[in-house]
């Protein structure tokens, strides 16, 4: 006879969240980890090697160093950068995110508003795009999606 | 022994039978993933379908826009109009407002005393071209219009690639200032046009002389514009106010709402000028009385 272990990762008995929308969720969250951070790295060594257009509609420069780049004195790359930390631990595949799911929303709830609130200082603020900006919108966008498609996902399961 | 042709006709029943409930699962099944494809749509598609339509709304906006002010052209005369209604701001509005609201304090300094034509002297150094020079000059313009007259303003506006783009603005470039109490030089260092082979990006327009450049290294060491230098007695580096509620209005609607003393406009740019008043009034020896003691500037409160 033989009993399986714990170890081999099967998600009911340890309870790890491991569906196909939640590994993209965390993955996304990953990803807007990294693009914040090389964000907050370019915010606080004065944008010198911003890999991005710095004239015309698109200008990272001038939405990175623009009145709007802090929120209460809090550099917007760096609440981003916490955010998406914060959203990986939410979605990591680990046992105590699976009771997670109302945390999970509210935070790509949050994030998606955020998002709209900077597109809008883009557009009629600062009067530029910052393409790095642009991709963590997505990201955001996506990972709203990926949560939404993960809960209704353990909705139908149960 | 039974008949085999009996046995066979509820064996092909039972068979039938089996494939009716076969099939009955199987469009039992699909109907289920349909239900479940058609909730996930929901759940999902729609949420994420209602924010692309409002970044959709936000860039059609935006792409019907256009400036309230003509920009990347020569400033043209601001008119007489213009130049009396900040002339005539009435001293009630001054009071009312008083120091407003989101102004900031200029910095006292102590300098030689800054002078022309025996005259204690106000030096503005900014650009047409900048954004934060656009705001500052309509707070300059009505403090400085209560002790005397400008004449020959020229409208422009900030430039439409930077920062609260195409604000609406005077430029002192070429303007006149005449006052028996005080003189005035207004430095526009720049026009609103592109210009790649200028060190400020835009064509130039004046140059300041080497004394207020040396006046202006000394309070500013950051070269940041605008700098208005109040006979050396205070300075002002940068903006006194959010520019940003200025966005979108022409000169005469910023006029109109510098008289509404219950507008933002008014609030921030009276209220700057209020300011600007008091460290005017420092100059002065408190003349003229009725502007050196009014409400507006008793109310204001200068570093000291």
């Amino acid at each position: 006879m033989t009993t399986r272990s714990n170890t081999q990762g099967d998600p009911e008995s340890t309870g790890v969240h491991t569906s196909i929308p939640g590994r993209i969720a965390f993955l996304l969250s990953i990803l807007g980890v990294l693009v914040s951070a090389y964000l907050t790295y370019e915010h606080y060594t004065d944008s010198a090697t911003l890999a991005c257009s710095d004239n015309g509609a698109v200008n990272c420069l001038k939405v990175t160093t623009s009145p709007w780049s802090e929120i209460l004195g809090v550099p917007v790359a760096v609440t981003g950068l916490a955010y998406f930390l914060v959203m990986a631990v939410l979605c990591a595949p680990l046992p105590f995110t699976r009771h997670l799911e109302a945390l999970r929303l509210v935070g790509v709830a949050a994030g998606t508003l955020m998002v709209l609130w900077l597109i809008y200082v883009e557009l009629f603020k600062v009067d530029a795009i910052c393409l790095w900006c642009t991709a963590i919108h997505l990201i955001t966008l996506l990972l709203l999606g990926a949560v939404l498609w993960s809960r209704q996902t353990d909705l139908t399961d149960q | 022994m039974s008949d085999p042709g009996q046995q066979t006709a509820p064996k092909g029943k039972g068979r039938s039978a089996v494939a009716a409930r076969e099939h009955a699962r199987q469009v039992k099944a699909d109907r289920v993933k349909r239900e479940r494809r058609r909730r996930l749509l929901l759940t999902v598609g729609a949420p994420v379908l209602v924010v692309v339509l409002v970044i959709v709304g936000f860039v059609v906006v935006k792409a019907s826009r256009t400036p309230a002010v003509a920009t990347g052209a020569a400033a043209a005369p601001a008119g007489t109009t213009l130049e009396s209604a900040l002339k005539n701001i009435p001293a009630a509005t001054f009071d009312t407002v008083g120091s407003g609201t989101g102004v900031g304090a200029p910095t006292k300094v102590a300098g030689a005393a800054l002078t022309a034509d025996g005259k204690p002297r106000v030096l503005y150094i900014g650009a047409e071209f900048c954004p934060y020079c656009a705001g500052e000059r309509w707070a300059v313009a009505a403090a400085l219009s209560r002790f005397g007259t400008f004449s020959n303003l020229g409208a422009t506006a900030s430039a439409s690639a930077d920062i609260y783009p195409s604000t609406a603005t005077l430029s002192f470039h070429g303007a006149t200032y005449t006052s028996p109490l005080l003189s005035f030089t207004g430095v526009e260092l720049t026009t609103n046009i592109p210009d790649k082979t200028s060190s400020y990006g835009y064509q130039l327009l004046d140059t300041p002389t080497a004394a207020d450049q040396q006046t202006a290294q000394t309070y500013n060491p950051k070269g940041s514009i605008p700098l208005v230098d109040f006979g050396n007695k205070y300075v002002i580096a940068g903006a006194s106010y959010d520019v940003g509620i200025l966005q979108g209005m022409t000169q005469t609607q910023i006029a109109a709402q510098m008289a509404q003393t219950d507008s933002v406009v008014a609030q921030q740019v009276i209220g700057a000028a209020n300011m600007m008043t008091a460290a005017l009034c420092t100059m002065t020896g408190n003349q003229p009385a009725a502007v050196c003691k009014s409400t507006a500037v008793i109310s204001v409160k200068l570093p000291s």
